[in-house]
């Protein structure tokens, strides 16, 4: 009886402490798995446009069991990963620039996801040091067969660079490469939607109609890889900026100029959500309302009076504690797994009342230009410009060791070597007036470009007062000259810069939404995560001397002429007929130079006035033996002359 | 108004001729494998490739990327996979920002056909579309890093249709209206390829002015080549778009489009159907064909053998058994080796490569003599530098003995 009771003790033992236990691991068998989810931000942007933001998320464990077998991650990015062993990279194509003074510079969106245009390409690899550069030269052409683009551009040594600490920090195993000039259209994006479970044909991805996307005012599309050794994180965002076609009622009219225009998804892309991709594991969609459109709505009085969302949403949360902001955003929910082919999902908004608000704005606005004239130099200049939100910068004081407010600013800039950077002449401006460049600059690291080989490369590190208004850094340039071949077709519209990054490291954009949690949206925890404020300027359009191309043709022509004079004349003077001439010269009885004997037959032969001709000619005089031999040398010397002029050409 | 895709001024030949320089020495280094294994015309037709070039960059240049479009969406349409079709587009149309029609490229004014579509693949495009990486393509001289969506990997069983489009003049086409390939360019390039046995059957199709003048150095068999207009002739472009502001479409291609958008993948439309369809005043040129390298009669080809992807289908009645590849180049290299065998040999292989001739066939010892001494001398340099050397010699001589 005791053991049939220990027995059951025993059993209930190991109920109590292996069950949780088991759960757990069922639970992380859980997490073991692939992902996918789907993603799509819509906001209303202050210039009556409309941004839309698609985030594709797709992750795989890392764990043998599988191989080269995938449920939802695409095996072609698995494979890149595999093969050149990347610990991170950034691919991006955009067109347009995004506007940070209007569509917002000091939040998630701005600095994770506004690019620069054309391609950007940086990628961190997990290969000996030795090998990175030939691992990121195979990578460029591996990428320029996926995304139907002109990576392989980025393989030349003379455009890409590896930043020490300005661009982030992982020295070393970090290569940075920009083609500014790189179109972007449907072609890219093909290939890109093939990497999503579902392709275009099921979930958000199904509304991406190609005219209404690319007929924005700007269109990023991204791709980002984290490999790490839990699994590999594909993270695919598309972000475009929309002016939606304004269909406003005419008792609106009077003030139209004031009013937001109406907008749904489906006049926006020109089709609804009809349903989920059905392999997502989280399909939604949400609504963005930035903390100041907020305030100005709860100026008006009752809140949403002024606003109405077409749908009730399926949740609301609010963004947590932001101390600088005095009203924080709203996020609205939409859940697509609700909505159905007989009930599409068509959210949208209408205003009641004219609205006018301003985004989160960085504290500096930056620019950069281009000064001089002429063909000959020029100089480069970076503009920032304080926005006077001081309020932003307050908190910085107390972070800061003095009791001075002090902001750093971090540039990275590339130029390509044809325009020759002269790092001495780098002067900084504060307030309009030259400061000693040692006041401001903590760190600097320069790479003065090598002719064809690398481009120039500078990082450098301010720490600006924060009561400053401006702030401008000029470098200058000389216009180097290239190959006539290496010019690229379109020569004459100039050449372009990349754009350079600005950040400023103690500034972090992230937004905390009090509910999103619970959630676990990769896009809410996207925005929650530590992201640096940072802005890309302007590319700069350099135009550089031309050559003449049609020169070669020119010296072709003309040295060929030259050359058929010479070796006309030579062949003439070898095949003279001696003979005849030493008689005909013995008749005349002076010895005259060549030419001029050659003039003298000339006019003979136009008079029409027979030379004296002797019966026969083969009678050979002694001296023509003589000039056989003459002859020969005269021969050998002109092909040692050849064989010497090929010689030098080779050296 | 009609534009002209001509080009008046004189070609600068330099490029042109270093090229067949090069290509020269490679074909020499080719020459025994192109004796032993010249006719190929009995292997089975085994899959389609199309390459289609626009060779023009700028805007108002439209009308060659639709042309090019316009042919892209056929092949496709008639069942060439993307991944069989190597497109190169000089310039970006389809997004440029003086198209009001963004991610569209339409051939006619009505607009019904947006040619980009919503799955193009662009695999050259802008900067890279150069002769060199064209000549590059069809000869498969890539670097390795090169992905596969870049290369031409043909056989010699393959269809390969090119189809070219842009400024051109007599013997040559402009690229990226900055260099450009001379009909010699061309045709040695085609000749590499068919050393390379890099395919079976190559249709040229050329849409440019003088496009005849192009094809006057082919010389190789299974070639055949149609061009939009003879020598002196200008080629037109159909009509213009007063929306997109551009000419959109070439006379030829318009026509040629014609004809195929009346047929789908299962039609037996034979090419010299496609051949007698153009008309002189439709075209307002002369469409060229040249016949006399091609060794099938056009009424019996039909057209879906280029421009589609239609396989003969071999009925067996037991499961496919492959001849293993060991085997066959066990047998191959014996036929080089011991020329008297090959009758037997061929009779027992079912499928092999029938050996054309017995008299190639002992020339081959010769030529691989010749291509091993050839393999001793490591450079180039050393036969410019020995011809030099060897030349004064000949002319002392020439000059002794005639003097």
């Amino acid at each position: 009886m005791a053991f049939r009771y220990s027995v059951i003790f025993y059993l209930l033992l190991t109920k109590a402490f292996l069950f949780p236990f088991l759960l757990e691991l069922v639970g992380a068998e859980d997490k073991q798995e692939e992902e996918f989810s789907e993603e799509l931000l819509l906001r209303p942007l202050p210039d009556r446009k409309v941004l839309a933001h698609f985030h594709f998320e797709s992750s795989v464990p890392s764990t043998e069991t599988y191989g080269q077998h995938h449920i939802l991650f695409p095996k072609a990015i698995y494979q890149l990963v595999q093969k050149f062993r990347i610990r991170e990279m950034e691919l991006s194509f955009t067109q347009g620039r995004w506007n940070y003074d209007r569509w917002g510079g000091f939040d998630p969106m701005s600095s994770s996801n506004a690019k620069p245009p054309g391609v950007e390409l940086w990628a961190v690899f997990d290969v000996p040091l030795n090998v990175v550069d030939a691992t990121w030269k195979n990578l460029s052409h591996a990428l320029s067969g996926l995304f139907c683009a002109s990576i392989n551009f980025l393989e030349s040594s003379a455009s890409f660079s590896a930043p020490g600490w300005g661009f982030r920090s992982h020295s070393g195993y970090l290569r940075y490469g920009a083609l500014p000039r790189e179109a972007v259209c449907t072609e890219n994006l093909t290939p890109w939607l093939k990497l999503l479970p579902c392709r275009d044909k099921a979930g958000l991805a199904a509304i991406m109609d190609r005219p209404s996307i690319y007929k924005g005012y700007y269109h990023s599309q991204r791709l980002k890889i984290t490999s790490a050794t839990i699994g590999i994180t594909l993270e695919q965002t598309l972000t475009v900026v929309l002016q939606p076609s304004i269909q406003r009622p005419s008792a609106y009219s009077s003030g139209s100029s004031f009013f937001q225009p109406n907008w749904s998804i489906s006049s926006l892309f020109g089709r609804k959500i009809i349903g989920k991709c059905v392999l997502a594991k989280t399909s939604l969609v949400f609504l963005e309302l930035e903390g100041n459109l907020i305030s100005k709505l709860e100026d008006r009085g009752k809140e949403n009076t002024a606003l109405e969302v077409s749908i009730t949403p399926t949740r609301m949360f609010q963004e947590a504690n932001k101390l600088q902001v005095p009203t924080s955003s709203i996020m609205y929910q939409f859940s697509v797994e609700e909505y159905s082919d007989d009930r599409p999902l068509d959210m949208g908004i209408s205003w009641k009342l004219p609205i006018e608000w301003t985004c989160s704005q960085a504290p500096f606005l930056t620019s950069r230009f281009l000064m001089g004239s002429g063909n000959e130099r020029g100089s480069i200049a970076i503009s920032l410009k304080s926005l006077g939100q001081k309020e932003m910068l307050s908190d910085l004081r107390l972070t800061s060791s003095t009791d001075e407010c002090k902001v750093r600013v971090v540039v990275f800039q590339i130029v390509p070597w044809y325009v020759k950077a002269y790092y001495h002449t780098l002067q900084v401006f504060v307030d309009g007036r030259s400061q000693a460049f040692s006041d401001l600059v903590k760190k600097i690291q320069v790479s003065p470009s090598e002719d064809k080989v690398s481009p120039g490369v500078m990082e450098m590190e301010l720490e600006l007062p924060c009561d400053v208004r401006s702030a401008a850094i000029t470098l200058e340039f000389d216009k180097g000259f290239l190959h006539i071949d290496e010019y690229p077709p379109d020569a004459n519209q100039g050449f372009d810069l990349p754009s350079a990054v600005i950040s400023f490291p103690d500034l972090q954009a992230s937004v905390h939404y009090a509910e999103g949690n619970s959630s676990r949206s990769p896009l809410i925890s996207k925005f929650q995560a530590r992201n640096i404020v940072q802005s890309y300027t302007e590319v700069l359009l350099v135009p550089l001397t031309t050559p003449d191309f049609s020169m070669p043709y020119n010296v072709i022509t003309f040295t060929c002429t030259v050359l058929a004079l010479y070796f006309g004349s030579l062949l003439n003077a070898l095949r003279r007929r001696v003979g005849e001439e030493e008689r005909y010269s013995s008749k005349v009885g002076i010895k005259r130079g060549l030419i001029p004997q050659v003039l003298s037959r000339f006019s003979a032969r136009l008079r029409g006035k027979k030379t004296g001709e002797e019966p026969s000619s083969s009678q050979s005089s002694p001296s023509s033996a003589t000039f056989g031999n003459k002859l020969l040398f005269k021969v050998v010397l002109v092909a040692l002359f050849a064989v010497v002029l090929h010689y030098l050409n080779d050296h | 108004m009609l534009l002209a895709n001509c080009n008046s001024k004189t070609s600068w030949r330099i490029h042109g001729l270093m090229a067949t320089f090069v290509f020269l020495i490679f074909e020499c280094a080719y020459l025994p494998e192109s004796v032993a294994l010249a006719s190929s015309s009995s292997t089975i037709h085994t899959n389609n490739w199309a390459v289609l070039v626009c060779t023009s960059r700028f805007w108002f240049n439209y009308r060659h990327m639709a042309n090019t479009l316009s042919l892209y969406r056929t092949v496709k349409r008639l069942g060439i996979p993307d991944d069989r079709i190597i497109l190169m587009l000089a310039d970006d149309m389809a997004c440029n920002s003086r198209n009001s029609y963004p991610a569209q490229v339409f051939n006619n004014e009505n607009h019904r056909l947006n040619l980009y579509g919503d799955n193009v693949e662009v695999d050259y495009r802008g900067y890279e579309v150069t002769v060199e990486s064209f000549l590059r393509v069809l000869t498969g001289r890539l670097g390795p890093a090169v992905p596969r969506s870049k290369r031409l990997l043909s056989d010699e069983g393959s269809h390969v249709l090119l189809f070219m489009t842009g400024h051109g003049g007599d013997q040559f086409l402009k690229f990226q209206d900055s260099e450009e390939l001379q009909s010699h360019d061309l045709a040695d390039a085609v000749k590499q390829m068919k050393e390379k046995r890099r395919f079976k059957e190559l249709l040229i199709m050329v849409d440019t002015c003088q496009a005849a003048t192009l094809f006057s150095q082919l010389h190789s068999l299974g070639v055949l080549a149609i061009g939009s207009s003879m020598k002196g002739e200008n080629s037109y472009s159909h009509h213009l778009d007063s929306d997109v502001g551009v000419s959109v479409v070439d006379r030829f291609t318009y026509y040629t489009l014609a004809f195929f958008e009346r047929l789908n993948m299962y039609n037996n439309a034979s090419l010299n159907s496609l051949f007698t369809s153009y008309d002189w005043n439709m075209l307002m040129s002369t469409a060229y064909y040249r016949l006399d390298l091609y060794e099938r009669h056009l009424e019996e080809v039909p057209v879906t053998n280029f421009f589609g992807s239609v396989m003969e289908t071999i009925h067996t009645d037991s499961a496919y058994v492959g001849i293993p590849f060991d085997y066959l180049l066990a047998t191959h290299m014996e036929t080089i080796s011991n020329p008297p065998m090959e009758g037997n040999m061929t009779s027992g292989t079912t499928g092999e490569r029938p050996i054309s001739s017995v008299h190639e066939e002992s020339n081959s010892d010769i030529f691989r003599r010749v291509l091993r001494y050839w393999d001793e001398m490591d450079s180039d340099e050393y036969v410019v530098r020995y011809g030099l050397l060897v030349m004064p010699v000949l002319l002392a001589i020439l000059i002794w003995l005639f003097k």
